[in-house]
């Protein structure tokens, strides 16, 4: 799910660097990479907040 | 070597402790007595006819300094009787205190009106009659002539005002506390400059005291930091004004500009190095990733983001050669940065969504304790109250408003209303509870919000603009709550102590306000400041109301959505970027507060900031060091703001028997 998170937020970025310097800065694909960039920030912390759970559960022997 | 993933849960966590100098281990007790209460109100009292007759006549109230004058005086006349003055009603003395002397100046817009409503200016712009009675009473109405607020002309406004009072006081208290047990609970926010207020208040009670701890001597060493630095800075420059035509400056104030200086290579850069070297204090305070980042971020925007790239494209492209400082700044902003800044920093709420709504999803399954992160469970006697109980005041405080506002304005669009009291009022007051949780300041400001709001609804008459909206911030309101957790005080004594002393400041603010405003007209030779400003301010209080007539919408043209959406995206960028690289999310609120801002005004932060990190921690270990520093900026504070009072009480002293030959 990390990976997954880092991987959807590098497509975000990529994107809204296409849309400044190619695109002419238009908003709507700088809005369509900021919809992308907050799927891969809320993935990303709702996986932190899991992991943090994970991380707490004592493991049965 | 790979950089090992921090979470935020234990970063905040982390930060939280440290500027939790008891390591959340407190009694909690009622702050509020019968002396404290007495006291606050005695001092409050005699010092607000002197704060309100000074803003009139000098433009400066003095209030600032008045809650450590009331506090100094009560610990002086406790250790003098032998008894102990505990923190919590130190702190409450501060905070009932600074109520007071304030409270006549919510009047003062009364007074305002009743000038305002005969003016030449209002006439001309044919405003004048337009003012709606809830504002204030007809130009020729015996309570304008006569200059007298308790006429029964003066019933309604007041009346209004009043009930805005009470419906505002429910809204406030409830919407902050939600917020805070949001933030300061569930999230851990470190609030880094709570600790400002509430050590001061500790030290303080420590003298009175069998023992004093290290606390009262850091404390004074901070004082007379703040007397030296306060004489230099304020002092001088105010006494020797009353001497000369030219006041001698030690530093010139504000600030040292550079701007011209660096155009040659850095066109559309601005650097202008302020002065005020008390901000170190709180560089000493502030958490060092965001100073250091937010340093480096403004450093880079105006030496490269700005010459190299927003001016080559022409982005930039009011600058000219020869400009300072302050016209710089407004042409960038105006070209580009206030819609950028409009896009940052809706960033920052989506941001603090995504952190919270996680943990908020987990909250039932949950079986955490209370002081930790992701938590809502509140520690033992802090006087809590049920988030449900608050919630359902603040729907019927906001409720009441926006009827109220409405039965002003029968005839401006409800669904505006209820969006700015249902929709932006909350996103709004979260996102600045967030700032003020890990910057300590406000970052989030629409510009020319309520401009945007009158265009969009179609909305011409006049009215609108002198009746009140519900767009309300309460997230700065937040850290109030986190100084009353860190002194050990009750909340529940805190808002009985609000409640009780509403009414009667309430009575004497008007009364007040009343035999000043008998003493001679306002403005008039009598109070010169006012006298000198207030026909500009009426001047442009009618251009701004009559800046819309005629489909006149130049500021939405001001707004560009590129830029808007530029703002926006590539901040989340940074944050996830950061998050990918396992970087502090500390980090990303510097850049974000860095972005387009003068690095000159940030060196003495930053000083504060290096000397603390690289000599203070080593010298004293991180623990003592973050337990004396927000006890040391406490004491400079008092230092400073006596000095202030008292310098500006001999200026205006010696201008009211100097004779000037013209």
């Amino acid at each position: 799910m990390e990976k997954l998170a880092s991987f959807i937020i590098f497509i975000g970025t990529g994107l809204w660097l296409v849309s400044v310097l190619f695109l002419g800065g238009r908003w709507q694909w700088q809005m369509l990479a900021a919809l992308i960039l907050t799927i891969g920030i809320f993935l990303a912390h709702f996986w932190e907040e899991l992991s943090e759970e994970k991380k707490n559960t004592p493991k049965d022997e | 070597m790979a950089r090992e993933r921090v979470s935020q849960a234990d970063e905040w966590q982390s930060w939280a402790q440290r500027y939790d100098i008891e390591g959340g281990i407190r009694t909690f007790e009622s702050g509020l007595t019968v002396k404290v209460f007495f006291g606050a109100l005695f001092v409050g009292l005699l010092m607000m006819p002197g704060s309100i007759y000074l803003s009139y006549v000098s433009g400066q109230s003095g209030a600032a300094a008045a809650p450590w004058v009331a506090v100094i005086l009560f610990t002086e006349l406790a250790r003098r009787s032998f008894t102990t003055a505990r923190r919590q009603e130190l702190y409450m003395l501060l905070s009932l205190t600074g109520a007071a002397v304030g409270s006549g100046m919510q009047y003062r817009n009364f007074i305002w009106y009743a000038y305002f409503v005969n003016t030449p200016q209002a006439i001309s712009y044919e405003i004048a009659d337009k003012i709606p009675a809830w504002v204030v009473p007809a130009g020729d109405s015996a309570g304008v002539m006569t200059r007298s607020l308790l006429h029964p002309d003066w019933l309604l406004p007041i009346g209004i005002y009043l009930i805005s009072k009470l419906l505002g006081t429910l809204r406030f208290v409830s919407g902050q506390y939600i917020l805070f047990r949001l933030t300061a609970d569930l999230e851990r926010l470190p609030y880094p400059m709570a600790p400002i207020s509430a050590q001061g208040a500790t030290a303080l009670a420590e003298t009175t005291g069998k023992q004093e701890t290290w606390r009262w001597q850091v404390f004074s060493i901070g004082s007379m930091a703040g007397l030296i630095w306060g004489f230099i800075y304020i002092g001088v420059p105010a006494l020797t004004g009353v001497m000369m035509s030219e006041p001698i400056q030690i530093l010139k104030i504000p600030w040292i500009d550079f701007t011209q200086s660096i155009e040659g290579f850095a066109p559309t850069g601005v650097f202008a190095l302020r002065t005020d070297f008390g901000q170190m204090l709180f560089g000493f305070v502030l958490p060092f990733p965001v100073v250091m980042s937010e340093f480096v971020t403004a450093l880079l925007s105006q030496f490269v983001l700005n010459p190299q790239i927003l001016y080559r494209n022409e982005i930039l492209h009011q600058w000219t050669s020869g400009l300072d400082v302050r016209a710089v700044g407004l042409f960038n902003d105006l070209d580009f940065y206030r819609s950028y800044g409009m896009g940052k920093n809706f960033s920052l709420g989506l941001v603090g969504l995504a952190a919270s709504l996680p943990m908020l999803f987990k909250l039932r399954s949950s079986k955490k304790k209370a002081g930790e992160r992701g938590s809502l469970a509140t520690p033992p006697n802090r006087g809590d109250f049920p988030l449900w109980l608050m919630g359902i005041l603040w729907l019927i405080g906001m409720g009441g408003f926006v009827w109220l506002i409405h039965w002003m304005v029968p005839n401006f669009p409800l669904s505006f209303l209820l969006g700015f009291a249902f929709l932006y009022t909350p996103i709004n007051s979260y996102i600045t509870a967030r700032t003020f949780g890990v910057l300590g300041r406000d970052l989030f400001e629409i510009p020319y919000l309520h401009e945007i709001t009158f265009i969009l609804s179609r909305y011409e008459e006049i009215d609108i603009w002198f009746a009140p909206l519900p767009d309300e911030d309460y997230g700065a309101g937040t850290q109030g709550w986190r100084v009353l957790e860190l002194t050990g005080t009750t909340f529940t004594s805190n808002l009985a102590a609000t409640l009780l002393i509403m009414p009667i400041l309430i009575v004497s603010g008007i009364v007040v306000q009343h035999f000043i405003w008998q003493i001679a007209p306002i403005p008039s030779a009598q109070y010169p400041f006012v006298q000198m400003m207030w026909p500009i301010n009426a001047t442009n209080e009618c251009l701004m109301k009559t800046s819309l007539r005629d489909g006149n919408s130049e500021i939405i043209q001001a707004i560009r959505g590129d830029y808007v959406a530029a703002g926006f995206t590539s901040s989340l960028a940074i944050y996830g970027l950061l998050w990918v690289f396992k970087y502090p999310s500390m980090w990303f609120y510097g850049i974000i507060g860095g972005i387009g801002a003068d690095p000159g005004s940030m060196v003495a932060r930053l000083l504060g900031a290096i000397i603390g990190r690289f000599y203070m921690i080593k010298r004293f270990g991180l623990k003592r060091w973050f337990m004396f520093n927000p006890v040391l900026a406490a004491g400079f504070a008092c230092g400073v703001g006596l000095v202030g009072m008292g310098t500006v009480a001999v200026a205006l002293v010696s201008k009211a028997v100097i004779v000037k030959p013209f």
